[in-house]
């Protein structure tokens, strides 16, 4: 059924020390009107700055014409009123429609340019297959950072280590850390060359030298003996069906002394209230479903145990909560969302379930969004990490 | 509100999903078309090859026509909405309630779309000042969703207008 808890909003909001105006979430008025006050602080906004100003509407999903007609007016209007303002539009190729719609304003006035800022990231565009995974691991990345920054140096990341992220995926956490702890060096190494040339393109953007991004496989990397003082491993000893081959890897390449830090899941203790027990149903089933896969989104808890067998000492284990009440509520909202469209789409479909099960399933997907966009609702979703030293 | 998926066809398309409703009903809440176009978007896009890109792609299409049909219809009536697919692409069937100006409305918006330069009349009447013209959403759907539209009349009291979109490049 239609989801009446689902909050339909959107968040307008103006950056003053990157001129940058920023729209997102989901626009579809019924007048013209009903924008009035988006449109005046878009006034105010380009009153304001000089030289360019910026859109962002990289998070903007959804906007009818009745709201792009408002903006279009105002923008239009601006631009003619402002001949020593550019205004850039800053698109992206994940939401499908805002390019081309934006795009018709340079047809009107060519001081309005558009620029979809990760085209260049996606050679397959939208159809390639890893691609529905990036912006989940980017809001995951985001999300868990708030606490693994505070925590990490208890793990052994102090500034001007070497280190290297293994399964690094698109390379968020490699960037945080070089921005955080200014290792002396970090090579990333996944297996997914999409994701590395996504984060390759990242690092340059952000001007962040100095990442060797490297294309490997963890069971078997081609990186020598005992190399790096910290050797991490986030959220992927749970997707293989023999993680303590992996283990031995990240110990190997692990300097007598230094430290390997894992972080894992326990999907089925992702909570959340109202209608906690709708939630707790689909997560069970969802740790079920990656066991069908040979997958272990359990293994949180498991990992200290991982890290003894393969002869760590001083072992380490704590776990957070990332939550709605992190300050992001919408981020938390939009990784739940992503899961959906990936576990209740493309895997159940796979496993072969039928219809009752999925709707069911995603029940509690859309009920664990809706508590956490709730203003009463807590959404959490716990992550376990641990480490070792190598022995000397 | 009914939802469901029915398996008649369409000729070789394969419904997805049907709902329907009274049309006083469904016009009582503008916020009925961005949840209907939602919902059905995530529905149906399940198993297309990018899921959220195509669901961010149809919502947006639906919408448009769910917006249209919310200010264009007779006062009551059943109001009915279906999806159907083949292959890459997918129909969106609306049967509407209509008075005779609701009627000609619609006709006369679908003569326009296919009489062919929609692109220059969709930008102009994107870039008018006042209030849109109310056949806004049939012209972007056809210029920027290459939608495909007929209609057939029901009876004397509903049109069906049909819109065929084609929004990914091939079926995987
Ligand atoms: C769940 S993601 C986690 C990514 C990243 N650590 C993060 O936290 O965002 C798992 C990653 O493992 C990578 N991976 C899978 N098999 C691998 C292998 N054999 N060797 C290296 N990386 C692999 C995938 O490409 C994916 O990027």
């Amino acid at each position: 059924m239609i989801a009446d808890t689902l909050v339909q909003t959107y968040k307008v909001s103006f950056d003053d020390n990157n001129q940058e105006f920023a729209l997102s979430g989901s626009m579809r008025p019924e007048r013209g009107a009903e924008m009035e006050a988006c449109i005046r602080l878009l006034e105010t906004s380009i009153a304001s700055i000089r030289g360019t100003f910026y859109i962002n509407v990289k998070r903007l999903v959804r906007l009818n014409n009745v709201a792009f007609h408002a903006l279009a007016g105002a923008l239009l209007k601006a631009a003619d009123e402002r001949p020593d303002v550019k205004i850039s539009i800053i698109t992206s190729s994940v939401i499908g429609w805002s390019t081309k719609k934006f795009g018709t304003l340079t047809a009107k006035n060519p001081r309005i340019v558009v620029e979809e800022y990760d085209s260049e990231f996606y050679p397959g565009q939208s159809f390639l297959e890893e691609g529905g995974f990036v912006p989940v691991l980017r809001t995951q990345t985001k999300l868990t950072w708030k606490h693994e920054r505070s925590l990490l140096p208890r793990h052994g990341l102090t500034p001007g280590v070497t280190m290297a992220d293994i399964c690094c995926g698109i390379g968020d956490f490699a960037v945080l850390v070089a921005k955080e702890f200014a290792p002396s060096r970090i090579v990333a190494l996944d297996h997914s060359k999409s994701s590395l040339a996504y984060a390759r393109q990242v690092a340059s953007e952000f001007d962040i030298g100095g990442i060797e991004y490297i294309y490997g496989d963890a069971a078997e990397m081609l990186l020598e003996d005992g190399q790096f003082d910290f050797v991490s491993c986030r959220h992927a000893l749970q997707i293989f069906n023999k993680p303590e081959m992996i283990v031995n890897e990240l110990v190997r390449i692990c300097k007598p002394g230094g430290r390997v830090y894992v972080s894992n899941e326990k999907i089925s203790q992702c909570l959340g209230e109202p209608r906690g027990p709708s939630i707790q149903w689909t997560y069970e089933q969802l740790s079920k479903l990656f066991a069908d896969f040979d997958m272990d989104l359990e293994f949180g808890p498991k990992s200290y145990q991982a890290l003894q067998k393969a002869g760590l000492e001083d072992i380490r284990i704590e776990s957070f909560m990332v939550t709605n009440r992190d300050g992001d509520a919408q981020a938390f909202a939009d990784m739940v969302m992503a899961w959906e469209e990936m576990f209740a789409g493309g895997m159940c479909e796979k496993r072969g379930d039928d219809a009752a099960f999925v709707e069911k399933f995603r029940r509690g997907f859309e009920d664990h969004i809706a508590a956490a966009l709730h203003p009463g609702g807590y959404a959490g979703w716990p992550v376990w990490v641990a480490s070792g030293r190598k022995p000397l | 509100m009914d939802l469901g998926a029915a398996p008649m066809g369409a000729g070789d398309y394969a419904e997805l999903l049907e709902f329907d409703m009274d049309m006083d009903g469904f016009a009582s809440n503008w916020a009925y078309c961005d949840r209907v176009s939602t919902y059905f978007a995530r529905m149906i896009s399940h198993n297309r090859s990018d899921s959220l890109l195509y669901s961010n792609l149809f919502s947006s299409a639906l919408n448009e026509l769910l917006e249209t049909v919310y200010r264009l219809h007779a006062p009551s009536g059943r109001f009915a909405c279906s999806v159907a697919r083949k292959g890459a692409s997918e129909r969106v069937t609306l049967t509407v309630p209509v008075d005779a100006q609701t009627a000609e409305f619609y006709r006369s918006a679908v003569k326009v779309l296919n009489e062919g330069d929609v692109a220059s009349r969709y930008h102009s009447a994107l870039f008018t000042d006042g209030p849109l013209q109310p056949n806004i959403g049939l012209l972007e759907l056809a210029v920027d969703y290459a939608a495909r539209f007929s209609i057939e009349p029901t009876d004397a009291n509903a049109i069906r207008l049909i819109a065929d979109l084609k929004l990914e490049e091939s079926d995987t």
